[in-house]
Formats: structure tokens, C-alpha cells, sequence
């Protein structure tokens, strides 16, 4: 072996050395290819050289270059690993951008990638010893190469873990926080947050279903759009989480304003809501992952929306009960403590408040030694509002009474009054009457209430007499009064429709048929007696069924 | 019970804020708080100190993501100082650095804002 040759040999085996030394100190992919280049560019003295690697399809991509244009670099072939020697694409390519030699990188798991090289500048000829050198380059490369492809991959692993576990403490936060807060409005503030936050995105909506109508908690996209939308779209149908192109099949409207991905917020297998988001600003796509994050996220906030919905109902209800309490106390202080009594004639009354407090009211009230007034009135209506226009019709009672007017025009004043004072079209159906014991008469009106019946041997009159309902305008046609003389054992049954339209459980009414027959089959009992028949009567014909309305008689009899 | 601490100074035309302890679901608004009180006194110019802060969650994210446009809208911006390594970790996961800048310390973040 000539000296020439030996020192060549020597050298070889140095930079060898040096070369392995250096890219196993390394496990930076960029570093490793960086440096197989640059060692082979200097021993071959050649300007251009290209790595490029499989990826997980097995095609070629290139991953390090030096010397060489990016356009030439953009026209690098589609070509793969089990081909590519036989592809014209790849021979084209070497031929026309002056690659004089390619080599495989192989590793012991096999082809790793292909290095491709320029002329030499010297313009000879790779020779078996350059080529024979290259493979020990590349065989000492391609274990380096393989680490730090593991390296690469094991660090996109941790960051996926890392991702899993960020999107949990996430969740975990969120759990605690929601559980602790009952207003939907802070509950939708939060997720908002959490969710912008995680994506990264700057666009949402957040909508919920509720009595078929769509509310938006949080909105910043274009509403009046996502309204129309979401007005004409069912969002309980929305029963999977929408991305690209599916979405742009359902709803290409809201990808025009920017949503890029809707989850349904989803409570026992049904959609009660949705979490509507625009683009992530990091420039990624929502995958898997993310989609499964945002819809735990939703889960977890609709949940808390429900409870938030239950809780103020609850409190809601509370109120209501508390708002019915007092109702019923107004109605039941308004009501006559003790009736009148009289030697003609004996009065009694009855009154049944329904639970939901209807407008029901009686009074009996002694005008002077020979007059007894007494009324009857059902208030449209119910609970504070119909008791509190009760109240009001008690004081104008009480206050006309003093100014000792006849009856009709008592009536027409009194449904001035009513009418001034009472807006949302409330109504009040009236009779009043005044029982006059020294002529024994009864003088009466009656403002479109069920006309009371007069029971006279068994013949019922009704007391029709008067005119309209009392607060539906002011008084255009004044009322008419009538006086009918009374005759001993005359009864005058006075009731609201709260009797006649009391419901057994198969929604059969009780009916004026009914009542009209029991107090003409009864016309000998007194007052007292027959108010008991009828109430026995209504209550073997409801069998305990829950009444809607308030029950309310009032039985005079005519004694001598 | 986790704390959590926010207190906000001025430093020449720019407003940083110091947070300190766990700013999460729990604590995310009173930072909000903060940035509201900012807004109104049209206070666009704002640097976060995070020198004390040892945890950031989701929702503590959020409120920059949330305040950030209107910022930008009125040629100011939040920008992050002073950020411990497991903190930043969680921003830089989510992709925060490419939409945020990210100082050393709240000196240099100041001087970014007072040369443009």
C-alpha cells in the first residue's frame, strides 16, 4: 500500500471518527441530517446534497438540503419506498436537476431514506471508494437518524399526554366550579371562558333549548343569522358533534359567518343545548381530542344549567305559594265572619277556596232595621291580582251602600268604578240584591252572573234582570232592578259556576240540569239543610277530584 | 381553599397587572374584573406579571383570549412577563406564543410597548 494511499485511508477513518462522534452527541433530527450533509458535501466535494425521509405513508419527503433552490426542492417527486428505483419521475429528476449519485439510508429496521448528491466540483466521477465511504456514512447516520426520529416521536407523544392531561385538570377545575354555581348566566360565563381558553378561538355562541325557543347565553358570531338559523332548525335534532364538511352540508349559512364546529351539550341522550365555535386562532383543527374535550366540557355545563333551571323553579314555586297564601288570606278576611239574622228571612252561605285561588265573593251586610244587602261576585282571574280587585269591589260596596241609592243606579256607579280601576281586561260577574223585611220584597240586580234561582212550589224563576258584565266599559246602557214579592217558603239559591262546572274525574261537569233538580227535589228543607244537600251532592259527584275554581253559594229563605 | 391574588399598577403609559397563586375556573373573574376596570378607564396597554403565579387552568386562558381583540382594536395589546416554566408550559401546549408575546421581564415588555 503506497504512503498516498495509507494517509487517504487514515484520514477516511478520522473524519469517520469525528463524524460519529459529533451526530451521536445529538439527537436533534435537524442537527443529525444537517451534519451527514455537510460531512459528505466536504469529502466529496460537491456543492448540492438532499436528504429525504419516509414518512408514515412510505413516500419520500425532504427533510435537509444544502445548495439547493426551494423551487427545486417543491419538485421533488411523489415517489415511495417500493418503487422509486424504477419510477421515471425520480430518474427525471436526478438527471434534470444534476444529482450524480443516490444512496439509501438504512437502518436496522430497514429503508430509512435516500441521500441524493451534486457533481463533484473536480467534475470526476464518484468511484467505488467514494461510494463504499458514503454507505459507512449513512450507516453510522442511519442509527442516529433513527433515534432521533424516536426522540421526535416520543416528544409529539408527551405532548399529546401532556395535551390529555391539560384538558383534564381543565375538566376537573370546571366540575368543582359548576357544582358550585346556580345562575345560568355565570355557568355559560365560564364555559365560555374555559372553552376560548382551551382552543384558543374568539368566536361562540352559546345557546340552550328551552320551551321549544332558543336562548342565547353568549353569543359574539352575527346573531340575527344563528337566530334564523336555530329558529328554523331544530337544535334538539343536532344530536352529533358538526365539523367541515358535514357542517357545511347542514348549515353552509353559518359557516359564512365563521363557525367552524358545533357539539351539542347533550343531558341523558338528549341535545339540550349547543356550543357553537369559530375557527381556532393557533391555526389548527379541532380533532378527536378536542371535540371530545368541548362536548365532556358541554356535558358538564348543561348539567349544571339544569340543576341552575330546577333550583330557581323550586324557589319560583316557593314564591308563587307564598304569592297564593296571601291571596287566600285577603280573600278569606274579605268574606263576612257573620251573617245578618232576621226574623223573615234565613240566610246562609258557603265558600270553598280552589287551591290555585279563584275570584269568588259574598257579603251580607244589614243596611238598616229593614234592609239586608247581600251580593255574590266571581272576579276574573286568580291568585293576588283577582283577590286584590275583590278588596276593591268590597270598599265600593261598602262605601255605595252609605249613599243609599237605588239599586240600578247603584250598579251603573258601581261598574264605573270597576272599570276605572281595573286594566288587563278583568271582569267581574255580579248579582246583588236587597231583602226588604217589612214588605218583603227582594229588589235586585244582576251584572251577567249565573242567574241565582227563585224556588216557589217547585218552580224555578230565574233572576236574569239587570245588564252586562261589571268593568267591560263604562256604563252606556244603565242596569234594570226588579222586585219580586216573596212568599213564605220562597228559596233563593245564589251560586257560581265554581258549582256548576265542578269536574268528577271523568271531566263531566255537574251541571245547572243538576243543581236546578236537586233544589226543586229538596224545596222543603230549610237553608241551612239544603246548603248541606248541595255540598253533599257535589261531593259524591266529584269523588274528591281536585277543583279548579272556587265553590261558592248563598241559600235565602223566605220563613214567614 | 386555593388563593389567588390580583393587583394592578402603572408603570409610565402601561398598566401591568401582578398576578399571583391559582388563577382558575374559580378565580377567572376577578382577573375579569380587572380587565373590565381597564376598559373603562381605556387602559389598552397592558403587561401581566406572572411571577407569582403557580397555576393557570382553562378558564384562566380564557380571559385573555376574552380581552385580547379589544386590546389589539385600540393599538394596545396584553402582553406576558416573568412566566415560570410549568405556567408557560400550559401556554405554550394550547399555542398561545403564536398569538401572544412572551418576556423575560416586565421591563422589556414595557420598552416593547413604549417603542412602538
Amino acid at each position: 500500500m503506497s504512503s498516498y494511499q495509507n494517509n487517504s485511508a487514515l484520514r477516511n477513518f478520522s473524519a469517520l471518527v469525528d463524524f460519529s462522534n459529533l451526530i451521536n452527541s445529538s439527537l436533534d433530527l435537524n442537527f443529525t441530517l444537517n451534519n451527514i450533509l455537510l460531512t459528505c458535501l466536504g469529502k466529496f466535494h460537491t456543492t448540492k446534497g438532499m436528504i429525504a425521509l419516509l414518512n408514515e405513508e412510505n413516500k419520500f419527503i425532504v427533510k435537509a438540503s444544502k445548495g439547493i433552490s426551494q423551487k427545486i426542492i417543491d419538485e421533488f417527486p411523489a415517489i415511495f419506498s417500493f418503487n422509486y428505483d424504477i419510477d421515471e419521475k425520480f430518474s427525471e429528476y436526478l438527471t434534470k436537476n444534476n444529482f450524480q449519485v443516490y444512496q439509501e439510508i438504512k437502518s436496522t429496521e430497514g429503508l430509512k431514506g435516500l441521500i441524493l448528491l451534486g457533481k463533484k466540483l473536480t467534475n470526476q466521477e464518484y468511484d467505488k471508494e467514494d461510494i463504499n465511504f458514503l454507505r459507512t456514512i449513512l450507516n453510522v447516520g442511519a442509527t442516529a437518524i433513527e433515534n432521533s426520529l424516536i426522540v421526535d416521536k416520543l416528544k409529539k407523544i408527551n405532548r399529546q399526554l401532556d395535551s390529555k392531561v391539560n384538558q383534564l385538570s381543565s375538566l376537573f377545575d370546571l366540575s368543582k366550579e359548576f357544582s358550585g354555581l346556580l345562575k345560568t348566566e355565570q355557568i355559560a360565563k365560564l364555559l365560555v371562558l374555559s372553552l376560548i381558553g382551551q382552543m384558543l378561538v374568539s368566536k361562540y355562541s352559546i345557546i340552550i333549548s328551552e320551551n321549544e325557543k332558543s336562548i342565547f347565553l353568549e353569543n359574539n358570531f352575527d346573531k340575527e343569522i344563528l337566530i334564523k338559523i336555530f329558529s328554523q332548525n331544530d337544535i334538539k335534532k343536532i344530536e352529533r358533534p358538526l365539523v367541515n364538511e358535514e357542517l357545511a352540508k347542514t348549515f353552509q349559512d353559518l359557516i359564512n359567518v365563521g363557525v367552524e364546529i358545533i357539539v351539542p351539550m347533550q343531558l341523558k341522550g338528549e341535545t339540550k343545548g349547543l356550543i357553537v365555535l369559530g375557527k381556532r386562532n393557533n391555526h389548527l383543527d379541532y380533532n378527536n381530542s378536542d371535540i371530545e374535550f368541548i362536548s365532556s366540557l358541554g356535558s358538564l355545563a348543561i348539567i349544571s344549567i339544569e340543576n341552575a333551571r330546577l333550583f330557581n323553579e323550586t324557589l319560583e314555586k316557593q314564591k308563587l305559594e307564598k304569592d297564593l297564601e296571601t291571596a287566600r288570606n285577603i280573600q278569606k278576611n274579605l268574606l263576612p265572619n257573620k251573617i245578618p239574622t232576621s226574623e223573615i228571612f234565613e240566610i246562609v252561605a258557603f265558600n270553598k277556596s280552589a287551591k290555585m285561588v279563584g275570584g269568588d265573593y259574598y257579603d251580607i251586610i244589614k243596611l238598616n232595621n229593614e234592609k239586608i244587602l247581600f251580593a255574590i261576585a266571581d272576579v276574573s282571574g286568580k291568585g293576588v291580582p283577582a283577590a286584590l280587585l275583590m278588596a276593591n269591589i268590597q270598599a265600593f260596596l261598602k262605601s255605595i251602600c252609605k249613599m243609599n241609592l237605588p239599586l240600578d243606579e247603584s250598579t251603573n256607579l258601581l261598574n264605573d268604578l270597576v272599570a276605572e280601576n281595573t286594566s288587563n281586561g278583568s271582569f267581574i260577574t255580579f248579582f246583588w240584591g236587597i231583602l226588604d223585611e217589612k214588605n218583603k220584597t227582594l229588589t235586585y240586580v244582576n251584572a251577567g252572573h249565573n242567574p241565582p234561582l227563585l224556588i216557589r212550589n217547585k218552580e224555578i224563576i230565574k233572576l236574569k234582570k239587570g245588564g252586562m258584565i261589571l268593568g267591560v266599559m263604562q256604563t252606556i246602557v244603565p242596569y234594570q232592578l226588579e222586585t219580586i214579592e216573596m212568599k213564605a217558603n220562597d228559596l233563593i239559591v245564589l251560586f257560581t259556576d265554581g258549582i256548576t262546572e265542578a269536574m268528577n274525574k271523568n271531566w263531566e261537569e255537574f251541571s245547572d240540569e243538576r243543581l236546578e233538580k236537586i233544589v226543586t227535589d229538596n224545596n222543603l228543607l230549610s237553608a241551612k239543610n239544603l246548603l248541606i244537600r248541595i255540598q253533599d251532592e257535589i261531593n259524591n259527584f266529584t269523588e274528591g277530584a281536585e277543583q279548579s275554581d272556587d265553590i261558592t253559594s248563598l241559600i235565602i229563605k223566605v220563613i214567614k | 381553599m386555593a388563593n389567588f391574588n390580583v393587583n394592578l399598577r402603572n408603570k409610565e403609559s402601561v398598566s401591568v397587572i401582578d398576578v399571583k397563586g391559582y388563577l382558575d375556573a374559580h378565580t377567572a373573574p376577578e382577573l375579569e374584573n380587572v380587565f373590565n376596570k381597564l376598559i373603562d378607564e381605556k387602559q389598552y396597554k397592558v403587561v401581566v406579571n406572572f411571577d407569582d403565579l403557580k397555576y393557570i387552568s382553562s378558564a384562566g386562558l380564557g380571559v385573555f383570549m376574552a380581552y385580547i381583540e379589544t386590546m389589539r382594536e385600540n393599538n394596545g395589546d396584553i402582553k406576558f412577563s416573568n412566566m415560570k416554566e410549568n405556567v408557560y408550559n400550559i401556554f405554550d401546549l394550547l399555542g398561545f406564543p403564536l398569538l401572544y408575546e412572551f418576556f423575560k421581564n416586565e421591563e422589556d415588555a414595557i420598552k416593547k410597548f413604549l417603542e412602538s
